[in-house]
Formats: C-alpha cells, structure tokens, sequence
C-alpha cells in the first residue's frame, strides 16, 4: 500500500462570491521512500495541493490516507497532531522563530509532541549535526547565512522522523551555490529512505527528483519518472 | 505544551523585547504599588487610632465636665452643680451593666516642687481602680489604693517625665514633695512608656500619664482649692461590664445625668467605642475611593497589557503559522499567549509590591506617618493583577489561536 492515496481531491475557495478550484480532481499515490517534485506555474494548484498532503488544509471533495490512515475531514486538533508527528516542512522563508537559538527552533515540533527538555536537546544537537551545524547550536537565525538558515529548517523537519518531507520552494531564496548544497542535502536524505516532496517551478531543482508531476488549473496533467 | 513550557517561553519573548515589556507593565506596577501604598497608610492611620482610643479604654465611657465661659456657667450653676461625686454614686446604683465608677479631679498646679526641683505637670486626683481603667503601669513602688482614698492619704504616683524633673537619677520613693500648698509622699512612679504623649483624637482630649501627678480623689478635694463655678470633678471614668454595649450604657447614663444635672448641659458623654467605629468608618470610606483610584489604574494596566499583546499577535503571525505548521494545537497557542499575558501582569505586580512598599517606607519617613503593610493587602493587589492580566490576555490569545495556519505563514 503507498504511503499517500489521494482520490478525487477536489479544493474549492470562495472567493468574493464566486468559486474557485484550485484542484479539480486529482488522484495521486506516492510511495514510501519516493524522491518526487511537484511542479507547476503560480496559480496551477500546487501550493493548495501542498497544503493539503501537508494536512495544513483539508480537501472540499476527495479522500486522503496518509499511512494507511484517513486524514480527510480530521479536526482541527487531529491534524495538528498529523502534522506534529508525520510530516516536516521546509519553506521557501525558513519560518524560523526570530531570537531563538537553534536549537530551540530544531526542537520546536517536539515540544508539542511532549518529549522532554533534556530528550529535546539530545535529539536537537543530533539533527543539526546531520546537517553541518553542529557549530552552530547556539547561534540565533539572524546569525546565519541563508544556506545555513535552511539547514536549519531542514533539521527541525527531521527531528520528529516524519514520513514526509515536504519542502516548498526550498531553493526560492537562495543563490545556485548555496542552492546546490540545499539539493545535496534533500538527495542524501532520499537515499536514506525518508520520502521527499519538493514543490518548484524550476525544472533543475525538480530534475533532482526521481519522480516528477505537472500540475495545471488543478489538475495532474503530467506524471514521469 | 505545560505551563512550565509557556512559561519559559513567555520569559524569552518578554526578555526579548525588554523596553516594550517594561513600558506594558507599568500600568501594572503602578496600580499594584497604588494598592499596596494606599492601603498600608489606611491600615496605618487605624492602627494609629487604634491605639490612642485604647488608651481612653475600649470597654469605658467617660462622662467629663465640659469647660464653660463665665457667665454660662454662672448661669448653669443655678441648676447643677457640674460633674459630682453625686453623679458617680447615682451611676454606681442606677445604671445596669457598670462594673467601675472611677471619679477624677483635676488640680490647677501652680507649683510643683521637690528638694529645691520643680516640675510641669498635670496633677489629678483619681480612685484607686484608675490605673486599671486606662492601663497605667507602676515602674517602682505601688499605685494609690482603697486606703488612700478613704484616708485623704498625702500620698502620690508621679510619671516618669516628673520624676526626672524633681529627683534627676536619685531616688524617688518615699520622698516628700508638694503640690501647690500640699505636702505629699511620693509612693509609686509609673512606667516610662505609659500612656504615650498627649494627644487628642477627634476632638476629644487624650492625657500622657508621663507628665502627670496621681493623687487619690479624696484628698484633691478636701485639700486643693478649686474655683466656685468649676465642676468637683472633671472626669468620671465608667468601666463597663464584658457583655455591655458602651452605646446603650451611654445613654443610660444621658439620661440619669439630664435628670440629676436639671438638664444643663455641663458635661459630655465620650464613648470610646463609638469613637472607634467612626473612625473604623471614615477609614473605609478612605479604602474605598482609594481603592477604585487604584482599581482604575490597574484596569488602565489591564488595557495596555491587551493592546501590546494584540500588537504581538500581530508582529508574530507567522510565528504562530510555524508553532501550528509544526503541530501546536489551537489550545496550545490560547495557553502560551495567556500565560505570556498572565506573566507580564504578574512581573509587573511583583514589581508594585516593591514599589508600593518602597511608597509606604517612604512616606513613613517623610510624613511620619505611621504604615502599615499587610499580608492581605499584597495578596489582593496580586490577586486583582494576575486577573486583569488573565483577563486582559483572554482575547488576543484568542485571536491569535484562530488564526489560519495557512495564512500565518503566508503573512508578510
């Protein structure tokens, strides 16, 4: 069974009193350890497709089982707990807390999922070194280049183990050297095993993935691998 | 997400932006040291008064003749002859509930001397159950006693400050001095802190034992002249039973004494308790208007505390976005910003109670005034600025749990 079913995701928004769809239908399975990339133009879906797999939304139409599990139609709290457990983000902004060392913003999802101070820490300093910062544990994120930045975020998707990677525009904003090692790091974590989904619109960041899907106007209109 | 975590967390993003935080508290601070402040200078002055009543005796009224001009009392004297050893004796048979009639005389001293010394004083003749009626204590020898006073004994207790006056540092006891043109022995000197300094309290005229001369009542007024119109007595102190109430006794004795002074009104009734009761009222009365001033200016507190943590809801929208993308429940973004709110007002109470004890110390030592800090007034100042800063947290917090996790990360 794959890790993420999708059928008939539809996702409608209100928008001054007419509907729009943002996805209109999409079926779509993906398996553990997959390396996919979704891709697409702005206003084709795939920032709604990705909050969806990402459990920040929920579709209008259309089921969703993630592990095996429903997770269409959850409470608010229900996904919340989803989120805390199964996935990590990566955002093209870093998202980082302002005036938090980096281990604290490494250990955030896990303060939420109850683990202790000290169980935090451990499991921080781990997964900052996994991603070259371990020099950096105490350093604010305005101390840090933008590469390291990311890293960082990076390390705070992994430390709940999650059985998603979702990275949105993870490259958006940096430069191509920088960019490269970014990819590196995302390429070296596939061959690990943890199942990656990059969103992009730009095909050399999606060329990294082993897997590769087109949306437009909400719909799958390619799929190669 | 515990407490101790929000808690924590609180600290870092209140430390982080220390300015801002301060400037939110100081509503806090000063609505709580207000409280404290005010409510330590009320308790202060009660104290104060307190005291000086006690020192009429709580459990007394005092019938005391009142001062009159010349020819009111010329007049008056036609009908009554002033506050009288009639009166005590009419009081000790007619009126339930009394326990102790003690009548009091005053002397006008024109000399009071010793071995070449002499002294200001004021000279009273008194019962022997005086001391006991208004806490008298006898620092060397005894106080006047039954025998004294049935004798007309030349006997007399003096306070500390005459003693110091007439002897200097030797001794006291057993020495000859005289009043006026009375030869007398002294047979006690009271205690240094009797009685305090004179004072008054509300009108009515409070003695100091220090500088006073106790004779017993008897020989005052066999042997002391006193002018025509002046009243025998000047005071009649009446103890009451435990059970009695000084009001009803009171009028009791209003009534016996219209009848007997022919309704001249050439004495007062002063009833400490009632006394007490006044001042306990326009001591609440203080309480409550300083209160509502300082209840206002903690509700002040209170809305600058939910303004700065609206504006914080906002500057932190993405935050929020990234707390909820990462798995914070609606419940667990309410929690930390109410305990964020619930620490700032509690930061800044503690920094009142500081203040307002600092203000207390302050105006003990400026005004001399006595305050009084206490436990119940720190709690209530606390108690009332945790609950504007709960209260106050309340609806940002909500705002800020509601938020769209989408739409926070989006947020520029």
């Amino acid at each position: 069974m794959a890790l993420i079913e999708l059928k008939g995701i539809e996702r409608t928004y209100h928008v001054g009193g007419t509907d729009v769809h943002a996805l209109a239908g999409v079926d779509l399975e993906i398996e553990k350890g997959a390396y996919v990339a979704i891709m697409g133009a702005s206003g084709s879906g795939k920032s709604t497709l990705m909050n969806i797999l990402g459990c920040l939304d929920s579709p209008s139409r259309g089921s969703y089982v993630l592990g095996g599990e429903g997770v269409h139609g959850l409470t608010d709290d229900a996904l919340a707990t989803v989120r805390n457990r199964q996935i990590g983000f990566v955002f093209q902004s870093f998202n980082l807390l302002p005036r938090v060392d980096a281990v604290n913003n490494t250990a955030l999802p896990l303060l939420y999922a109850g683990v202790t101070r000290s169980e935090r820490r451990r499991r921080a300093v781990a997964a900052l070194q996994r991603v070259g910062l371990g020099e950096r544990l105490d350093h604010q994120p305005n101390e840090l280049s933008g590469g390291q930045r990311q890293r960082l975020a990076i390390a705070r998707a992994l430390i709940n183990e999650p059985s998603i990677l979702l990275a949105d525009e993870p490259t958006g904003n940096l430069d191509s050297v920088t960019s490269k090692e970014i990819m590196e790091i995302f390429d070296e974590l596939s061959r690990a095993g943890t199942t990656v989904i990059l969103v992009t619109h730009e095909t050399d960041i999606a060329d990294h993935a082993r897997r590769r899907i087109r949306l437009l106007d909400g719909k799958i209109i390619a799929d190669e691998s | 997400m515990n407490f101790r975590e929000a808690l924590l967390t609180s600290l870092s993003n209140i430390s982080a932006h220390k300015l801002r935080s301060a400037l939110t508290m100081l509503g806090i601070v000063f609505g709580v040291g207000a409280v404290i402040a005010m409510l330590s200078i009320g308790a202060g002055a009660e104290q104060e008064a307190l005291q000086t009543i006690s020192r009429l005796g709580l459990h007394n009224v005092v019938v005391r003749a009142k001062e009159l001009k010349e020819d009111e009392a010329r007049e008056i004297r036609t009908k009554s002859l002033g506050v009288s050893m009639r009166d005590c004796e009419a009081i000790r048979e007619a009126v339930p509930g009394v326990e102790i009639v003690a009548p009091k005389a005053d002397v006008d001293p024109w000399q009071v001397i010793a071995a070449g010394a002499s002294a200001d004083a004021q000279v009273y003749g008194v019962a022997a159950e005086h001391a006991g009626l208004v806490d008298l204590n006898v620092a060397e020898g005894r106080f006047l006693d039954q025998r004294d006073v049935l004798d007309h004994a030349q006997v007399a207790v003096i306070g500390e400050n005459v003693r110091r006056s007439l002897f200097g540092h030797g001794a006291a006891l057993g020495q000859p001095m005289k009043v006026n043109d009375v030869w007398l022995e002294v047979i006690g000197v009271l205690d240094g802190g009797a009685g305090g300094e004179p004072d008054s309290f509300q009108g009515v005229a409070i003695s100091s034992a220090a500088d006073a001369i106790y004779l017993p009542v008897s020989t005052v007024m066999r042997k002391f002249d006193r002018e025509a119109l002046d009243s025998p007595l000047s005071e009649i102190i009446v103890r009451l039973e435990e059970a009695e109430s000084g009001r009803r006794t009171a009028a009791a004795i209003q009534g016996l004494l219209t009848h007997l002074h022919g309704g001249a009104d050439d004495y007062e009734l002063v009833v400490p308790e009632a006394l007490l009761a006044e001042s306990q009222r326009t001591q609440r009365m203080f309480n409550i208007v300083m209160g509502c001033i300082a209840g206002i200016s903690l509700l002040v507190g209170g809305i600058g505390i939910m303004n700065i943590m609206l504006a914080s809801v906002l500057e932190r929208t993405r935050e929020i976005g990234v707390r909820r993308a990462v798995g914070a429940k609606r419940k667990d973004i309410l929690f930390q910003f109410i305990v964020e709110s619930f620490a700032l007002s509690a930061l800044g109470g503690l920094a009142g109670i500081l203040m307002g004890v600092a203000i207390a110390r302050a105006v003990a030592a400026s005004a001399g005034w006595t305050t009084l800090v206490t436990p119940w007034s720190i709690a209530l100042a606390t108690g009332v600025a945790m609950t504007v800063g709960l209260a106050s947290g309340i609806y940002p917090a909500k705002r800020a749990s509601e938020l769209d996790p989408i739409e926070s990360l989006r947020y520029e």
